[in-house]
């Protein structure tokens, strides 16, 4: 069995990290971003990675995405070993099977909101071409930016730019959401539409981990996990 | 600073292989420009070059006397030119001999010994350089010429020499030869001299000061009782080609300063990509206390540094390819390089040219770039900017590639400049391939609708037309065949030193030669006295224009003429055309000189066979064959010589396509540099490393699709300058308006591979760079 589709057997959790690290070689030395993590993520949560900077949130995050390799463990993400796909493969179940938000939003400036929807799904080809305007019309609906679809990112408020990145994230139907600081340069009140967005995506079934200072996040997460120097840290707060 | 240099090496490399390439392109043009013109001016003077020469019934010891006893004459010296056929495979082809007793002690017009013996002895052949090829005989071969009626004589040749008073003898399918005056008696032909060449003591003389002297040489002759047909003096100490070298160096030069600008903005681009990648530093240097004073100049010196080693590199490279064209120009315009050494002004011309370029083109960048605000250059610039809103009107149905379409005019500035140099490449590119067809289309307008004849055999003396006419009308296989004559003439009212033009006299119903008229009518009445001239004729005598009534002066007689058309030239000489009929009523003389013979077989092996056979037939009649020429042979040297010029272009324009290859390439490598992020992104939400790549080139093919159509409109004045060049140089060109569909076939083909190419690179980068640090700016 090819390492991209051998499958977790022993778990029912949507993901699975066991004994995880990360380690990078600098030209000041070797640092350890991540330690031995080994946690279980199942499907419909929303899980908030809470943390010091630098304790290891984006790193674990980066691991998640297939953008970053463990240095050791496993990884497993709908059943899928994350940390033995192929580089090559890496991009398109990237793709097909992770959604992805990013603190600065991080849309194409010279795509249109619509387009920026559509720009995943052209590049997975998950959906036929004639279906992928109105899936991302839809999409846009339903972050409430329909107003917004053809309107270039540079015109849009911080707000409407993180819910067209929402909806982006969304386009090929990820079976996670990965946000990596989303509120992080919003102001409080459209920080909290987007968590309640969040909210509203995992009550229909959508696993989100979300990276975050935002002591907000309490509010609307099913768990927070804590990360201290790299470790996850005791005990994992259940809100369930 | 040197740090950064080698930490991003290709984009050093960049810069300097670009400045290495416009100035080794433009030193080259002004290296062969320096020698060349060295030549033209003190070489040519060298050889103390006749201020004069005269036509003359016979020099002897007497006259040469007295001319020499002139206070205003410097030298005089006399020589026999004969007209002699010299076969060459099997064909009867011209040759000029020069005869003189004073070959050893020659003093005006002096030749350059270059191989085997020095002057002639009895019986032997001197050949002059520019012919060696043409004869296809050196030191150690024989040429077995012939004048006139005189009997055939195989003459060793024992020396080169190369006089560089005469065109090449490549070019005018002439073999030129040195003999003694007892050769050309062994020949059957009459040796006493009879052309007297003078120089004047005073070589700060005008042309109208050395004519006034040529008169009195004139008058002394006429005096001593000899008559004088015809007076030349030409332009004082400027070389016969020195027009054409001016022309084809002119060309030549357009295109190297063509590729120094597009260095330029080369430079430009690459100093603004590397400050682009050094924003931060700055932001921290001025955050630290650096002054943009400071900074500018810190970088303008790392430019002048970049200088010093592209000069280093490209100034022996422009030497090496000025010596080599200056050598090929040489060659064609029958010059004689006298040294190889580039004068040290333009050593220092080209080095400040190689420091300053740079500077300047680094200067715009560098200031803008140092003035920068500190919080900007350190803030991190994350994806966007802003974006005009008039990008959305570029539409497309898959995002990705849209991505790239709206990507090519985030930088319109920067798009502008590489789209610029990209097309002026191609512009140069299309008119060098378009000249070189203008070159092939005209040569074949002129040999095949202009001059309709196969051969043109030219007998010793003038014979009556129908006895010439029936000896050829028994040889199969000829389709048409026209006697015609001439003489040569002058306004009548002119000086009496005026140059003369040739008279071409032609059948009235003259199917041989049809040049296109461009103003009156042909010639249509046969006893007429009507006159067409040549463009080239019109050009040089204005009086000759269409409607005037002038009178000419032929063979001593004065006659009325109206000149009734003008028509095109076939070459670069000037002539007149009328018909025989009216010539023979001037002259009375109603006898012919040439055969022009179009043969019933297209078949260029057959005409080789034809014109011995036509030789053949004559001598049996009776007639001695001065000459005869081969339409092909003449056709295939002429394009060979001039498709080489066209080469040389070509080589030129290749090298601006190399710098517009590598503006694409800097412009897609800055692209990629400044959009990272965006890349990261793409990466992150699915873009496999095959469609970041595809994307790139999408980006890099956009921009050489829009350089191709904007080439061809831009190529068209380009093709335009360049043949009129062209024309004043060799023949007239009529310039293509309308592109070759092959060169613009030729010319997308090669822009898009230059694109690939040149976004490899950018494209490769952009799939290398990891996704995690990509987005892992903030």
């Amino acid at each position: 069995m090819p390492p991209s589709t051998a499958v977790q057997a022993h778990s029912d959790a949507l993901i699975s990290l066991r004994g995880v690290g990360k380690s990078y070689t600098t030209h000041s030395g070797s640092f350890t971003a991540l330690r031995d993590v080994s946690l279980d993520i199942a499907r419909g949560e929303l899980i908030g990675i809470v943390g010091q900077s630098g304790s290891g949130k984006s790193t674990l995050l980066n691991l998640l995405s297939g953008i970053d390799r463990p240095s050791s463990g496993e990884l497993f993400v709908g059943g899928v070993a994350v940390h033995a796909i192929r580089e090559r493969e890496m991009a398109s179940w990237r793709g097909r099977s992770v959604g992805i938000v990013f603190q600065f939003f991080q849309l194409l400036p010279t795509l249109t909101a619509i387009e920026n929807v559509m720009l995943p799904m052209d590049l997975c080809a998950r959906w036929p071409s004639r279906e992928r305007a109105d899936r991302a019309r839809g999409l846009l609906a339903q972050l409430g930016v329909a107003d917004q679809a053809h309107k270039l990112p540079a015109t849009l408020s911080g707000g409407q730019q993180q819910r067209v990145a929402i909806a982006r994230a969304l386009a090929n139907e990820p079976s996670v959401l990965l946000a990596d600081e989303p509120t992080g340069n919003l102001d409080s009140h459209n920080a909290a539409v987007i968590l309640d967005l969040f909210a509203a995506l995992a009550q229909r079934g959508q696993t989100i981990v979300a990276a975050t200072h935002d002591a907000g996040v309490h509010r609307v997460c099913t768990r927070t996990i804590t990360i201290v120097d790299g470790r996850v840290a005791e005990p994992i707060a259940s809100y369930a | 600073m040197a740090r950064d240099a080698w930490l991003h090496r290709g984009r050093t490399v960049a810069v300097v292989l670009a400045i290495v390439v416009g100035l080794a392109g433009a030193g080259t043009v002004l290296d062969a420009w320096a020698l060349l013109r060295r030549v033209t001016r003190d070489g040519y003077l060298a050889t103390n070059p006749a201020s004069a020469t005269l036509h003359v019934d016979s020099v002897d010891d007497e006259l040469l006397r007295a001319v020499r006893a002139l206070p205003a004459v410097r030298e005089a010296q006399a020589r026999r030119t004969v007209l002699a056929g010299v076969r060459i495979d099997g064909v009867w082809n011209t040759g000029l001999l020069y005869a003189s007793n004073e070959l050893k002690e020659q003093r005006i017009g002096t030749l350059a010994h270059e191989q085997g013996e020095w002057p002639p002895t009895d019986g032997a052949f001197v050949i002059e350089r520019s012919s060696v090829d043409f004869a296809k005989s050196g030191v150690g071969d024989s040429v077995l010429v012939r004048v006139g009626k005189g009997s055939e004589r195989h003459l060793p040749v024992t020396g080169i020499v190369r006089d560089q008073g005469l065109a090449p003898g490549w070019m005018d399918h002439v073999v030129y030869g040195f003999v003694t005056p007892a050769t050309l008696a062994q020949l059957g032909a009459p040796s006493s001299p009879n052309e007297l060449q003078i120089s004047v003591r005073d070589r700060s003389l005008d042309r109208e000061a050395i004519r006034a002297v040529a008169k009195e040489v004139r008058s002394v002759a006429i005096r001593m009782g000899h008559a004088v047909t015809s007076v030349d003096v030409p332009v004082p100490g400027r070389h016969m080609h020195a027009a054409q070298m001016d022309s084809l160096l002119m060309t030549m030069g357009a295109f190297g300063v063509l590729a120094l600008c597009m260095s330029g903005f080369l430079v430009v681009n690459l100093i603004t990509a590397m400050l682009t990648g050094q924003l931060r530093e700055i932001g921290v240097m001025k955050a630290i206390g650096a002054r943009p004073a400071q900074l500018a100049a810190l970088y303008l010196v790392y430019a002048l540094a970049l200088g010093v080693i592209a000069s280093a590199v490209a100034i022996p490279f422009a030497a090496y390819g000025g010596r080599a064209y200056a050598r090929f120009a040489a060659t064609m315009l029958n010059f004689d390089i006298a040294g190889y050494a580039i004068p040290r002004s333009v050593i220092l011309l080209e080095l400040m040219a190689g420091l300053l370029l740079p500077v300047f083109a680094a200067a715009i960048p560098v200031l803008h770039g140092s003035r920068i605000a500190v919080a900007s250059a350190l803030r991190d610039a994350g994806i966007g900017g802003a974006t005009s809103p008039w990008i959305q009107r570029i539409h497309g149905p898959h995002r990705p590639l849209l991505f790239s379409l709206r990507n090519a005019f985030r930088r319109r500035w920067r798009t502008g400049l590489t789209l610029v140099t990209l097309a002026s490449g191609g512009a140069a590119f299309l008119a060098a391939l378009d000249l070189r067809a203008s070159i092939r289309d005209s040569v074949g307008v002129i040999y095949d609708d202009m001059l309709r004849f196969d051969m043109s055999v030219r007998v010793d003396t003038a014979h009556d037309a129908d006895s010439l006419g029936a000896i050829v009308s028994q040889i199969p296989r000829i389709e048409r065949v026209e006697l015609w004559s001439g003489a040569r003439a002058t306004l009548a009212d002119a000086d009496e030193l005026a140059v003369p033009f040739s008279l071409t006299a032609v059948p009235v119903d003259a199917h041989l030669i049809a040049m296109p008229l461009l103003r009156g009518h042909v010639l249509g009445n046969a006893g007429a006295p009507e006159v067409v001239v040549n463009t080239r004729l019109a050009e040089e005598q204005p009086d000759l224009a269409v409607g005037a009534r002038v009178d000419l002066s032929i063979g001593g007689r004065t006659s009325p003429w109206t000149v009734v058309g003008l028509v095109e030239s076939a070459g670069p000489q000037a002539m007149a055309f009328v018909t025989r009929a009216s010539l023979a009523h001037v002259t009375g003389d109603a006898r012919v000189t040439t055969l022009l013979i179009r043969a019933a077989s297209r078949d260029p092996a057959a005409h080789s066979l034809l014109v011995t056979r036509v030789r053949d037939a004559l001598e049996a009649g009776g007639f001695a064959v001065g000459s005869s020429q081969l339409s092909q042979t003449n056709r295939r040297v002429i394009e060979d010589h001039l498709l080489m010029v066209g080469a040389f272009l070509l080589a030129m324009a290749q090298l601006t396509i190399i710098v517009g290859g590598l503006a694409l390439g800097a412009t897609m490598s800055l692209a990629v540099q400044e959009r990272t992020r965006e890349i990261g992104v793409l990466r992150a939400i699915g873009a496999t490393p095959r469609a970041i790549m595809v994307m790139v080139q999408a980006e890099g093919l956009l921009l050489a699709v829009m350089s191709w159509l904007i080439a061809i409109p831009l190529s068209l004045p380009v093709s335009v300058l360049l043949a009129r060049a062209f024309g004043r140089i060799m023949l007239p060109v009529i310039p293509t308006l309308v592109p070759q569909t092959l060169a613009l076939g030729i010319w997308l083909v090669v822009v898009l591979v230059v694109s690939i190419a040149a976004c490899a690179w950018p494209a490769s980068r952009a799939v290398r760079i990891p996704t995690v640090a990509a987005i892992a700016y903030e």
